[in-house]
């Protein structure tokens, strides 16, 4: 039996330091492939961080929006 | 009257202990331990020998009109307001504070267990410390690798701390020509909030050392002495220095929904209530606020809590304040809050008197008799007020 697919959802929002990243960094080692990280955050730098991050783990974005609250990225774990 | 449980004797708890003692409250202490470690000199014991006195007697730290019990938690019945200790004894309680630390456990990540028997680390106690300084003094050259085993990390600025002294130490020895330092780390720089590490990016690169982003460490292999990433990343080294990683207590909750996965308690990140639970709070490194874990947080928020039981409307603002060693004599502070991110911060040499002068108020801070210096010094250096200076200022 395999573990199935799970959606996980970070509240991010208001996160100084050690910042948003430290959240994702955290929800992608507790995330297995195929599972979908949802994360919300304030932090202006958290958009350069996750396109970086998605990037260098070759995790893709799904969607990644700025809304006048949050910015809100979504990606999918398809490797690790 | 009501009765007060706070749970773990480290810095929050203390604080806490003693900001309630001797009020109208019944308060009790209940913790593991007797012997009151003052975590931050781990630093320099590990990496630059130091010997000094950093363990007190809690039942001399505590004031007496408090109930001192040495008792490890081990069930906490959030619904039947009940917690059980490892005795066998059982305690009530009105309103409930837990503040019980970190734990670690080197055994989550494969090849740990042996690093650590070999060469100790900086962040889990007096004789593993060291461990890591004898290591280091028989060390000749080669490639010193450190960093976080996972991201959270009790006291965000000790990996940079570190590896700074490392050059400093490695410098003096005249073995820092043979020596390759690498700081690896999970995030997408050397220090994870962008402010301060526009300040410690130039140090790093101006003293040679490599930082390796987007390492999160998966296993060590200590036959071919490799560390791997999750990203798929390697590292070959020669001493490694690695950061445990860090859980919630060992305590079993009823209900379980109170701690996240890593076993830190749910905590509302302004009225410091653990979800859920009107009259339980959650402070220090045992909450999984979204701030660093770090002695200074711990006290602001000890005040917030001790507030918030007297009656009165408290509210924590996410205050950090982090002193870091750079390694040159000089230091600065990792200043932010909820509403206002991390400052660049200049590094001086007062910045470094600061950081040890507040070490050696350790002691006195616990029983809160400095409190009024702390409050002032808290004011004057806002997050708020500090970057509207670096504006005006046109920096
Ligand atoms: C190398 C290093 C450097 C640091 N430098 C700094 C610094 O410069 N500035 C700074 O602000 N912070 C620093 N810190 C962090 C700081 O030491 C911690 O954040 C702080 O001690 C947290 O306080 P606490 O009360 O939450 O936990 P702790 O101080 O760890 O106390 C937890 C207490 O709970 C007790 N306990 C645990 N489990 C149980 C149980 N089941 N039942 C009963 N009791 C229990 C323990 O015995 C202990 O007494 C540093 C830490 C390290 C390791």
């Amino acid at each position: 039996m395999t573990d199935a697919a799970v959606v996980t959802k970070v509240d991010s929002r208001g996160t100084a330091c050690p910042g948003p990243i430290t959240d994702l960094a955290m929800a992608y080692r507790r995330s297995k492939v195929g599972d979908t990280i949802e994360i919300w955050a304030t932090d202006p730098g958290f958009k350069p961080d996750v396109q970086a991050w998605a990037a260098k783990t070759g995790n893709p974005i799904i969607s990644l929006e700025e809304g006048p609250e949050k910015i809100t990225a979504v990606i999918r774990v398809v490797r690790r | 009257m009501s009765r007060i449980l706070i749970l773990g004797g480290g810095s929050a708890g203390t604080i806490l202990a003693n900001q309630l003692g001797g009020r109208r409250d019944s308060v009790t202490l209940l913790t593991a331990s007797m012997e009151h470690l003052f975590q931050p000199a781990l630093l320099y014991i590990a990496l630059t020998g130091a010997n000094a006195n950093v363990v007190r007697d809690e039942r001399r730290l505590v004031l007496r009109s408090v109930k001192l019990v040495q008792e490890r938690v081990t069930k906490v019945d959030l619904n039947q307001k009940l917690v059980e200790g490892s005795s066998g004894e059982r305690y009530t309680y009105d309103r409930l504070v837990l503040a019980t630390g970190v734990r670690t456990d080197p055994e989550q990540i494969p090849g740990l267990p042996a690093v650590y028997r070999e060469f100790g680390n900086y962040h889990s106690g007096i004789a593993l410390a060291q461990r890591l300084w004898s290591a280091l003094r028989n060390f000749d050259g080669g490639t010193i690798a450190l960093g976080q085993s996972t991201p959270i990390c009790v006291c965000p600025p000790s990996p940079v701390e570190g590896i700074l002294l490392l050059d400093r130490l490695l410098r003096r020895r005249g073995l820092r020509h043979r020596t390759r330092l690498v700081l690896f780390t999970p995030y997408p720089r050397a220090y994870p909030a962008q402010g301060i590490n526009s300040v410690i990016e130039p140090l790093l690169k101006e003293r040679g050392i490599e930082v390796m982003t987007f390492f999160d460490l998966d296993r060590i292999d200590t036959e071919t002495k490799v560390i791997h990433s999750i990203e798929g990343d390697e590292i070959t080294y020669d001493l490694p220095i690695i950061i445990p990683p860090f859980f919630g207590p060992d305590i079993n909750f009823e209900p379980s929904e109170v701690a996240d996965p890593s076993g830190f308690l749910l905590t509302d990140r302004e009225t410091l209530r653990v979800k859920g639970f009107d009259s339980v709070y959650a402070i220090g490194d045992a909450s999984s606020l979204p701030t660093s874990k770090a002695g200074v947080g711990a006290h602001l928020e000890a005040k917030v809590v001790a507030r918030a039981l007297r009656g009165d409307r408290a509210i924590f603002n996410g205050r950090t304040n982090c002193p870091m060693d750079l390694g040159d004599g000089r230091g600065t502070f990792v200043i932010g809050s909820y509403r206002t991110p991390v400052v660049p911060y200049r590094p001086s040499r007062l910045n470094l008197l600061m950081k040890h002068a507040m070490a050696r108020m350790y002691w006195a801070s616990l029983r809160g008799t400095l409190e009024p210096i702390f409050d002032l010094y808290f004011w004057l250096t806002t997050p708020e007020r500090l970057s509207r200076r670096r504006v005006s200022k046109g920096a």
